[in-house]
């Protein structure tokens, strides 16, 4: 029948009749031409990050090999780079930022779906949604000047002085120069950064469940908190993982508000209250000085963020199939 | 005389009779309903008599499920909707603000339109409403699975994969596994809305006979739409319009000569 | 009694049991755990989005003067200035931005959501520009830097405008794609029906039945890389004074500004980057509210 069509048109346009314009033809073909090549491009945009820094760290991998995983030297003097800092410093905040963004997301979306009175649904939902439209840079300078002073005094200060000298805890949470910033300061700013995503995408999956077995649960004498705990998450559990691994991609990768707070020190420290760097707040401090031999191992840390943020958000978006543009 | 009445005649005969005598299990006394503003039941007077099945029927919009949704309050999860007026059960006004809700609704199970397994096992499902109100041991707790699930007349289907998830059996599998749910709280009443409108007829036809045994033990309210069904089932029916309730009485009364001349036409198809 | 009794007493069986006595206490303390912390989750994120507000409006406000709009970015330990010039660079190179991605970004949804639909290449190409939509941006800056910067030989506001494209593409692509999806079935074969080929069934019915949509989608791409940093600190860099109209060199723009004024020991640069956090940060609120209003006045029509 296709053909058939074709055919017709075809016949139409090689008798050439003068009186009829043929609406197909060229414009046709050239905006479907330009429509794929768009589409094209996406897919090289992707490819070009890739190739851009695969071809600009294989030096350093080159001459470091595997020991650049492993090293935790980072000499400008002596062109000795390794990235180990760096990727615990990724690790670490980014688990910080799951371990107490994730309670609170998942807090909001039940208090949106659950408790809250209707009439404040919106305005609450929508300021909740604002947050994720704020500039990670105003994170930053907020983490720095206004949250850090108050973390060190309230927090920094009390906490070194109970556990100093216990075994443990007295190397995780001493504070060696109480000044507020570290690798735990932007762990709680990250998590502040995804929540505003994981609580939206799941309060959009806790949504969708359908009523009647929200129903049919409190149907039973269910409280609140065991319609939530065994019938609404468990319904829900693979997008609301695909979303938090979302929100792990965005902890991993985030630049600007890190590079205010982490305290950009190149030390490896068992203490989370002490600064530290991750591999985007490293690129970001020192790339635009960087010459030879470091720019090589700056960019090789680029490829290994690209690789384990890739790896992330595959998973994530496999769990999370179509949320809304975040 | 059509031929929806001659149906309804033949199914008449030979079914259980209304006990009028037995106690009132459910006593509601001017019940008014609304949704924000819309006045959704207007001063309803009626009783719900013991371990007898009552059908509330009428056309879509009446209230009938709206009725049925008051008696556990499951209409409180919606804060624009209200209820004022009495149900009585065990002595208690249910629409008390004191009245626990979560024991309320152990004590009145709902079943729904739309089969509702949890996302668990089979046996879980079951034991989940269990484990909410009682400890019991581990040999105790399969003892009142098995029960419940033999109640629901699911047991022989499902003994086999009983670890296995809900949502894998039928519609009609699913919804006596519903049931099961239910009946495993040892509820005193048990509401059915619309139990059977998303099931094919043979699922149908089972899930009514399980109403049926159901009886000997439960008050059983189930809203229907199909007029047959209500006539298989009840030994009561309610007939509903406009929020309204227009005429109660045992089954064969109402379906062989309704009082009214709403019921009748209802009853006999002119409209609805 | 009478044995035909219509109204027989209601039950009494059990007398009624004392609230609660039912429901173990365990059960009562976990949901009041459960609805006091999400309670507590939500107003942190409210306090949160507060404090951030005040402290922008509190400091900012202080560094807002004529001269903030007219005269540029003053020099280390210098008194005085303003901004005007990273206004007008943020300015052209979000411009350059969304001028390069609006085109490529509705193309490509339209490939999407028109021609690809279910074939394999636009599964693909669907699924990894879903990943380059929460790809870290510093990489973006990278490529950017590694494909312009490095070959120009020299920080330019194209490459800059090229940064931000890359990351307002992917917006522009979903939106336009889920937009173009809306639109029913029926309304293309009508068009089909009178003859129109393709290419004019979508711009002449489709895309304007998706308009208001699509045009949400390039707000918030917008409001997205008005207030992106990490991918302009190698490519448009920064710069103290006014800028070339050949866009090469440094350009001026607020997000880098804001990064190094903010660091900067000098309370007039720190004042200066208060003063363009809240400039920057109220743009962008207004843009992700003005772009919840699009799409809700269409979808009431």
């Amino acid at each position: 029948m296709a053909a058939l069509t074709e055919q017709i048109a075809l016949t139409g346009a090689a008798s050439g009749s003068p009186a009829r314009k043929t609406p197909g033809g060229i414009g046709d073909q050239l905006f479907r031409l330009a429509a794929y090549a768009s589409a094209i491009l996406v897919l090289l945009f992707l490819a070009g990050i890739l190739a851009s820094i695969a071809y600009g760290g294989w030096p350093a991998f080159r001459e470091f090999g595997f020991g650049f995983l492993t090293s935790s030297a980072w000499n400008i003097g002596q062109e000795q780079y390794g990235a180990f800092v760096a990727i615990m410093g990724t690790l670490a905040s980014a688990a910080l930022a799951l371990v107490i963004g994730v309670p609170i997301s998942l807090g909001i979306a039940v208090y949106l779906t659950q408790l809250c009175p209707g009439w404040a649904r919106k305005p609450v939902a929508m300021t909740i949604e604002l947050l994720a439209s704020v500039p990670s840079i105003i994170y930053g300078m907020w983490g720095l000047f206004i949250f850090a002073p108050l973390f060190a005094r309230f927090v920094q200060v009390p906490v070194s002085n109970v556990v100093e000298g216990l075994p443990i805890v007295g190397t995780l949470l001493y504070a060696r120069v109480p000044s507020g910033v570290g690798v735990l300061t932007a762990g709680i700013i990250l998590a502040i950064m995804i929540v505003p995503f994981v609580a939206s995408i799941t309060r959009d999956m806790l949504d969708q469940i359908p009523t009647v077995l929200r129903e049919s649960a409190y149907g039973i004498g269910c409280t609140t908190w065991e319609v939530v705990r065994h019938v609404l998450v468990p319904q829900a559990s693979v997008s609301i993982i695909g979303a938090i691994m979302l929100g792990l991609g965005r902890a991993l990768g985030e630049t600007m508000a890190v590079t205010f707070v982490i305290g950009n020190a190149n030390r490896l420290s068992a203490s989370i209250f002490d600064p530290g760097s991750t591999i985007a707040s490293r690129i970001a401090n020192e790339f635009n000085e960087a010459d030879g031999m470091q720019l090589h191992a700056l960019m090789a840390l680029g490829c290994i963020l690209f690789i384990v943020t890739f790896i992330v958000l595959i998973i994530a978006r496999l769990l999370v199939r179509r949320v809304k543009v975040a | 005389m059509n031929a929806a009445t001659e149906i309804t005649q033949a199914q008449l005969t030979g079914r259980h009779q209304a006990d009028e005598t037995a106690p009132v299990r459910i006593a509601v006394k001017d019940l008014n309903f609304y949704y924000g503003n819309f006045h959704g039941l207007k001063s309803v007077n009626l009783n719900f008599h013991d371990r007898q099945v009552t059908a509330l029927i009428g056309p879509s919009g009446c209230g009938k499920s709206t009725l049925l949704r008051t008696f556990n309050r499951i209409y409180s999860l919606y804060p624009e909707q209200r209820a004022e007026g009495e149900i009585m059960l065990d002595g208690r006004n249910i629409l008390d603000p004191r009245i626990d809700l979560n024991e309320l609704r152990s004590k009145i199970g709902m079943v729904f339109q739309k089969p509702t397994p949890f996302p668990m096992s089979i046996y879980d499902n079951v034991a989940f409403g269990l484990r909410l109100y009682e400890r019991l041991s581990k040999a105790d707790l399969d003892v009142r699975v098995e029960e419940s699930l033999r109640k629901a007349a699911l047991w022989d289907e499902a003994k086999d994969k009983l670890k296995q998830s809900g949502m894998g059996l039928s519609g009609g599998q699913q919804q006596r596994l519903c049931i099961a749910r239910t009946v495993a709280q040892r509820p005193e009443v048990i509401l059915f809305d619309e139990p059977t409108s998303a099931l094919d007829p043979i699922s149908t036809g089972r899930i009514e006979e399980l109403i049926e045994q159901l009886r000997s033990e439960f008050t059983i309210v189930i809203v229907t739409h199909n007029m047959q069904q209500a006539a298989r089932i009840s030994q009561f029916t309610a007939f509903m319009y406009l929020g309204e309730l227009v005429e109660f009485g045992p089954t064969t009364r109402i379906f062989m000569n309704p009082e009214k001349r709403q019921t009748q036409d209802y009853i006999t198809g002119r409209f609805g | 009694m009478d044995a035909r009794n219509p109204m027989p007493a209601t039950i009494e069986r059990e007398a009624a049991p004392v609230t609660g006595s039912r429901v173990r206490p365990g059960r009562r303390v976990a949901d009041r755990v459960l609805v006091v912390s999400s309670t507590l989750a939500t107003a942190l994120g409210i306090v949160v989005l507060g404090s951030i507000l005040l402290m922008l409006i509190v400091e900012g406000v202080k560094g807002f003067s004529p001269a903030l709009f007219t005269e540029p970015t003053p020099g280390p330990g210098s008194e005085g200035g303003g901004i005007a010039n990273a206004i007008l660079g943020s300015l052209i190179l979000t411009s350059i931005g969304i001028v390069i991605a609006t085109p490529i970004g509705v193309m490509a949804g339209t490939y999407l959501a028109e021609y690809g639909r279910n074939s394999k290449l636009a599964d693909l190409i669907r699924f990894l520009n879903d990943i380059l939509l929460s790809a870290p941006s510093i990489l973006i800056g990278l490529f950017v830097y590694t494909l312009m910067v490095r070959t120009m030989g020299s920080y330019s506001g194209w490459a800059g405008g090229v940064a931000l494209a890359i990351i307002a593409t992917p917006v522009i692509v979903r939106t336009t794609e889920d937009m173009l999806r809306l639109v029913p079935g029926p309304l293309r074969e009508a068009g089909a029906a009178l003859g129109a080929p393709p290419s004019v069934v979508i711009k002449s019915i489709t895309w304007r039945a998706a308009s208001a949509g699509i045009v949400t989608g390039i707000i918030l791409a917008l409001a997205r890389i008005a207030g992106e940093t990490a991918p302009l600190l190698f490519t448009a860099l920064n710069n103290n004074s006014w800028f070339s109209p050949n866009l090469m060199g440094g350009i001026p723009n607020l997000p880098v500004m804001i990064y190094q004024f903010a660091l900067s020991p000098y309370p007039n640069w720190q004042q200066l980057a208060w003063a363009g956090a809240l400039l920057i940060t109220i743009t962008i609120l207004a843009l992700s509210i003005v772009a919840r209003f699009v799409i809700k006045s269409e979808r009431a029509r």
